[in-house]
C-alpha cells in the first residue's frame, strides 16, 4: 500500500489532503441530481453509485481483509429479503428494516467467519460459495415466505417511510450518502489501528500474530463490517428495483461481479471501487444495448477478459495505473522477464 | 421395495464415478501446480458443448467422438496453460483465483454467444438401451461413463506410479524447489498437468453428453461438486477424489430421493461446509495440508 | 522468569524437539546454540506460539502459556524474530514497527511514537519511509529486531539475526543487544557464530539432534567433550 509510506514531505501534504478530497469527492456525488435531472440518467447515475457502494462494501473484506470473498451477494440478499419481509408482513418501515436485516447479515457473517476463518485463501473463497449457495436455495424452496423463484415484489407506495420515491433523484441522494458512509468507514479503518493490523496480517499471517494481532478476531471485524454494508446497500435495491429474485440477488454471478467491480478499480484503495464501477457500468450498458439481442453474453465474455488481463498485468487495479503510470510499464517488463525466472522461493 | 434401495444406491455410485473423474482432474492440477481452477467445471461443459457440435455435425454417435473430445480438451488444457495458467503459477491468492474464475466467465459467455441458452441434448443409439438386473433398471450411458471413469482412474494412477512424467508429477507434487532442483522441468509438468486434468473434464463432458442436456452454465455446478469432491477426499489425493466422488454421488442421489430434488444441492454444500469445519484436510488428507489453501 | 519444562515436539515420527527444559533469568541473555537442524528454531516456535508443542509447559513467570496462540503470548509479553526474515513488505519500514507498537497501544499516533523510538535505538531511522521489501537483508533482520522491541517485550527470542552480516554489523548487532539487556529485556538468542555467542551469552544451551545436549557458562560448554564432538560430527568448527 503506497498510501501508508511517507517518502517526501511534499508528498506528506498530499497525503494528509488526500483523505478530506476523497471524502468530498463522495460527498459532491449527492449534488449529481442538481445537474442532471433526465429519468435515464439519473437511473444511470443510481446504477453506477449502486455498483460502486457494493463493491466498495466487498473491499473492506476482500481488499482490505485479504478475505476474496465470493458469497457477498449472501449478506446483500439477507439485507433486501430481510427488509421487503417485515415491509410487506408486517409493515415494518425499510428504514428500520434495512438495520435489521443488516444485522441478520452481519451475525450471518460472524458465524460464517467463526467457522472458516482459519481456512486460509481460496478455502474461504469456497466456504463463501458455499454458504450463499445454500442461502439461495433456502429462499428458492422456502416459496410460502420468499416467493421461491419468483421472488418478492413491492407495490409502488411513494412515501419517505416506505423508502420509496417518486423521483429518482431521491433514490440517487440516498445511494451516494450511502456510498460516502462506505466511503467513510474505509477511510476511518485504513487510519486506525484496524487498518494497520490488516495491511499487516494481507502481507504475512504469521508475522502479525507475532506481533500480537488476533489476526482472526481482526478478520471477523473487518467481514462483519462489510455484511453489515453490504446489506444496507440490498435493503436500498430493493426498495429501488421493488422486485428481489434469489437468482439476482443471491447468485453466485452477483457474488463474482461485485468482486470483480472492486478488483478491477483497485482493491484496497477507498476509490477503486468507484472507479470500477465508473468504467464497467458505462461498459456493460453500452454492450447490452448494442449487442443484447444479437450476441447476448458478450458483455460477460468482455468482463471475464477484463479480469483475467486485469489479475495477471495489473493487480492492483486501475487505480495505480492513475497513481504510477510508469509502474505498469514496469511491470509488464518485469513479467516478461519473469518468465525465464527460476520457482518461486518455498517457504522453510 | 428393496429394488429401490438398490437402485439408487447403484445409480448413485455411478453418477459418482463420473464426478470422480471430473475432480481427478481437478485434484491432480491442485496436487501438481498448487492452482485451484475455479473454471474446471467450465471446461467439462466445453467438453460437453464440443461433442454436441461434432455429433450434429458429423451425425455420429457421441460414443465414437469420445476419444476426438478427449485429445482435443487435451490440446485446449495445455494451450490454456501456456496463455494464462503458467502467469499466475505463484502468484497472489487474488490473482489465481480470479484469473479461473474469468476464464470460466470467458468460457461459458462463449458458450452462450454460440450456442444460446438453451439445453441441447444429444442423443445416441449406444446409450438409449436400459440395462435390467437384481429387479433395477440403469441406463446404459450411466454404465458405460461410470467404467471409463474407473479405467481412466485407474490408468491415471498406474501412470503416476510407474512413468517418468508421472513420478515427476509426484515429486513436484511433494516439494516443488527440490524437483527443479533435480533438473525436472517443473513448467512442462505443470503444463501437461493441466493438459491431462482439462483431458479428464472434457472426458467427463463426452460421458456426460447422452445423459445430460448441456447448457452454459452447467459448469458452475459442476465447478462446486468437485470442488466438495477434492476436499472431501483431501486436496491432491487421487484415491480421495474416488471415494469423494463416489460418496457425493450417493448423498445427492439418496438425499434426492428421500429430501426432495430441488434440496439435493443443498445436501453436499451442507457436506462440504461440515468437511471445511470438521475435516478441512478431507477425509484422507493429512491433517495441516489445509494451510496449503494459502 | 521464562521456564520451559520437558518440551518434546514431534512431526510426525521425528521428535525435532526432544524433553528440552530451560529457565531464562531476569536481565540474562541465554545462547541457544546446536547444528542445524538441532530442532533450535522449532524449540522458539514452541515457546512463540507459532506451533503447539506435543509436549511439556512453557511458563512465563510462573503463568502457563503452553499452547497459547502466538499473538497471546505477544501479548504476555514474549517478542520474537524469525530467521526468516517476514517483513511486511508494501509497508515502509516504519509502518512495519508500527504495528508491533499497537500492541502496547491502539492509539495510532503513540504507536508511531514508540515505533520511531524502536527505529531509532535499532538504528534505522533514516530508514523509516523506505519500504520494507526494498532493503537489503541485514536492514531487514534488524527490522525484526526492531519490530519485536516495539511490542514492548520482557523477554525477546532472537534466531539468528546476525547470520549474513559482515563484521562491523556483527559489531553493531551485539552492542544493540547489550543495549536491549540493560534496559531490563530478557534474551534468549540463537546463534551459528560461536565467537558471537560466546561473548555475548552469559549462559549456553546446547542442542543436538533436538536434544539438550549441554548447559553451562561459555567457556565450560566450548570445552565440554560431547559438545566439541556434535559439532566436529557436523563438519561445524571449520564455521569459526
Ligand atoms: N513444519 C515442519 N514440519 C516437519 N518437519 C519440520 C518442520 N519444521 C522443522 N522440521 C524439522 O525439524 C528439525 C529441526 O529443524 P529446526 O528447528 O529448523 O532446526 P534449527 O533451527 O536448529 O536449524 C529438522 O529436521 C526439520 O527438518
Ligand atoms: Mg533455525
Amino acid at each position: 500500500m503506497s498510501t501508508m509510506s511517507t517518502p517526501s514531505p511534499k508528498e506528506s501534504i498530499a497525503r494528509r489532503l488526500a483523505p478530506v478530497l476523497t471524502l468530498l469527492l463522495l460527498a459532491s456525488l449527492m449534488a449529481l441530481p442538481l445537474v442532471v435531472t433526465d429519468t435515464y440518467s439519473l437511473h444511470f447515475i443510481w446504477k453506477v453509485l449502486f455498483w460502486a457502494a457494493i463493491a466498495a462494501a466487498w473491499n473492506i473484506a476482500g481488499g482490505y481483509a485479504g478475505l476474496f470473498s465470493l458469497g457477498h451477494a449472501a449478506f446483500f440478499g439477507l439485507g433486501a429479503y430481510t427488509s421487503i419481509l417485515l415491509y410487506m408482513q408486517a409493515g415494518v418501515s425499510p428504514w428500520i428494516g434495512m438495520i435489521v436485516g443488516s444485522l441478520v447479515a452481519l451475525c450471518f457473517s460472524l458465524a460464517i467467519g467463526l467457522l472458516t476463518l482459519r481456512l486460509r485463501g481460496s478455502f474461504f473463497a469456497l466456504a463463501t460459495i458455499a454458504f450463499a449457495e445454500v442461502l439461495r436455495i433456502a429462499v428458492v424452496n422456502g416459496r410460502d415466505v420468499t416467493g421461491g423463484s419468483e421472488g418478492l415484489s413491492v407495490s409502488f407506495a411513494p412515501g419517505l417511510v416506505n423508502m420509496i420515491f417518486q423521483d429518482r433523484a431521491s433514490y440517487v441522494v440516498l445511494m451516494a450518502a450511502v456510498l460516502f458512509v462506505i466511503g467513510a468507514t474505509t477511510l476511518l479503518i485504513e487510519r486506525s489501528a484496524l487498518g494497520y493490523s490488516l495491511a499487516a496480517l494481507r502481507e504475512d499471517e504469521d508475522a502479525a500474530e507475532a506481533l500480537g494481532i488476533d489476526t482472526i478476531r481482526v478478520k471477523l471485524i473487518a467481514i462483519a463490517i462489510s455484511a453489515f454494508l453490504s446489506a444496507v446497500t440490498g435493503t436500498l435495491y430493493a426498495f429501488y428495483i421493488l422486485l428481489i429474485e434469489p437468482t439476482t440477488v443471491l447468485g453466485i454471478g452477483f457474488s463474482v461481479e461485485i468482486a470483480l467491480i472492486a478488483i478491477i478499480g483497485g482493491m484496497g484503495t477507498v476509490l477503486g471501487p468507484l472507479l470500477g464501477a465508473i468504467l464497467i457500468v458505462p461498459l456493460s450498458e453500452y454492450l447490452r444495448a448494442e449487442f443484447a439481442a444479437s450476441l447476448q453474453g458478450l458483455y460477460l465474455l468482455i468482463y471475464g477478459t477484463i479480469l483475467i488481463v486485469m489479475v495477471v498485468f495489473l493487480p492492483n487495479g486501475l487505480i495505480s495505473a492513475i497513481r504510477d503510470p510508469r509502474s505498469v510499464l514496469r511491470r509488464v517488463r518485469r513479467r516478461k522477464s519473469a518468465s525465464s525466472r527460476p520457482e518461486e522461493k518455498a517457504d522453510a | 421395495m428393496t429394488a429401490i434401495y438398490i437402485q439408487l444406491v447403484v445409480s448413485g455410485l455411478l453418477l459418482g464415478g463420473i464426478y470422480a473423474l471430473v475432480s481427478v482432474g481437478l485434484t491432480m492440477i491442485f496436487g501438481v501446480s498448487r492452482i485451484k481452477n475455479f473454471a474446471h467445471g467450465d471446461l467439462v461443459m466445453v467438453g460437453m458443448y464440443l461433442t454436441y457440435a461434432l455429433t450434429t455435425w458429423t451425425q455420429l454417435d457421441p460414443y465414437l467422438l469420445v476419444p476426438v473430445v478427449t485429445v482435443a480438451l487435451f490440446g485446449f488444457g495445455l494451450l490454456l496453460s501456456f496463455a494464462l495458467i503458467r502467469r499466475i503459477q505463484g502468484a497472489p491468492q487474488v490473482a489465481q483465483i480470479f484469473a479461473t474464475v474469468g476464464l470460466g466467465l470467458v468460457l461459458q459467455n462463449a458458450a452462450l454467444m454460440i450456442f444460446g441458452a438453451d439445453f441441447r441434448t444429444t442423443n445416441s443409439e449406444i446409450a438409449g438401451n436400459v440395462l435390467r438386473f437384481w429387479g433395477i433398471s440403469l441406463p446404459l450411458s450411466l454404465f458405460i461413463a461410470f467404467v471409463v471413469s474407473m479405467a481412466v482412474i485407474a490408468c491415471l494412477t498406474v501412470f503416476l506410479r510407474t512413468s517418468m512424467v508421472g513420478k515427476a508429477m509426484r515429486a513436484i507434487a511433494q516439494d516443488r524447489r527440490a524437483a527443479s532442483l533435480m533438473s525436472i522441468d517443473v513448467k512442462f509438468i505443470d503444463m501437461l498437468t493441466f493438459g491431462l486434468g482439462t483431458a479428464c473434464a472434457g472426458l467427463a463432458g463426452a460421458l456426460l453428453v447422452p445423459l445430460y442436456p448441456v447448457y452454459p452454465t452447467i459448469g458452475a455446478n459442476l465447478v462446486l461438486i468437485s470442488f466438495v469432491v477434492v476436499i472431501l477426499g483431501g486436496l491432491g489425493s487421487i484415491e480421495g477424489a474416488l471415494i469423494g466422488g463416489l460418496a457425493i454421488g450417493l448423498i445427492e442421489t439418496l438425499s434426492g430421493f428421500f429430501i426432495g430434488s430441488e434440496m439435493r444441492q443443498m445436501a453436499y454444500f451442507l457436506v462440504f461446509i461440515a468437511v471445511l469445519l470438521f475435516r478441512p484436510a478431507g477425509l484422507f488428507g493429512q491433517r495441516g495440508s489445509e494451510t496449503l489453501g494459502s | 522468569m521464562l521456564e520451559v519444562r520437558h518440551l518434546t515436539k514431534r512431526f510426525g515420527g521425528l521428535a525435532a524437539v526432544n524433553d528440552v527444559s530451560l529457565t531464562l533469568n531476569k536481565g540474562e541473555i541465554l545462547g541457544l546454540i546446536g547444528p542445524n537442524g538441532a530442532g533450535k528454531t522449532t524449540f522458539f516456535n514452541c515457546v512463540a506460539g507459532a506451533m503447539q508443542p506435543s509436549e511439556g509447559q512453557v511458563l512465563l513467570e510462573g503463568r502457563e502459556l503452553t499452547g497459547k496462540k502466538a499473538h497471546d503470548v505477544c501479548r504476555a509479553g514474549i517478542g520474537r524474530t524469525y530467521q526468516i526474515v517476514k517483513p511486511f513488505g508494501k509497508l515502509s519500514v516504519r509502518d512495519n514497527v508500527l504495528v508491533g507498537a499497537l500492541n502496547q497501544t491502539r492509539n495510532v499516533a503513540d504507536a508511531r511514537r514508540i515505533a520511531d523510538e524502536a527505529l531509532e535505538l535499532t538504528g534505522l531511522a533514516d530508514q523509516r519511509n523506505v519500504l520494507a521489501a526494498s532493503m537489503p537483508l541485514p536492514r531487514r533482520k534488524r527490522l525484526e529486531i526492531a519490530r519485536a522491541l516495539a511490542t514492548g517485550p520482557k523477554i525477546l527470542l532472537l534466531d539468528e539475526v546476525m547470520a549474513g552480516l559482515n563484521p562491523s554489523e556483527v559489531e553493531l548487532a551485539i552492542d544493540l543487544i547489550k543495549t536491549l539487556r540493560s534496559r531490563g529485556i530478557a534474551i534468549l538468542i540463537i546463534e551459528h557464530l560461536m565467537r558471537v555467542i560466546t561473548s555475548v551469552s552469559d549462559r549456553i544451551v546446547v542442542m543436538h539432534h533436538g536434544e539438550k545436549l549441554a548447559e553451562g557458562a561459555p567457556s565450560a560448554v566450548m570445552n565440554d567433550p560431547k559438545v566439541v564432538e556434535a559439532y566436529l560430527g557436523e563438519g561445524f568448527v571449520a564455521q569459526d
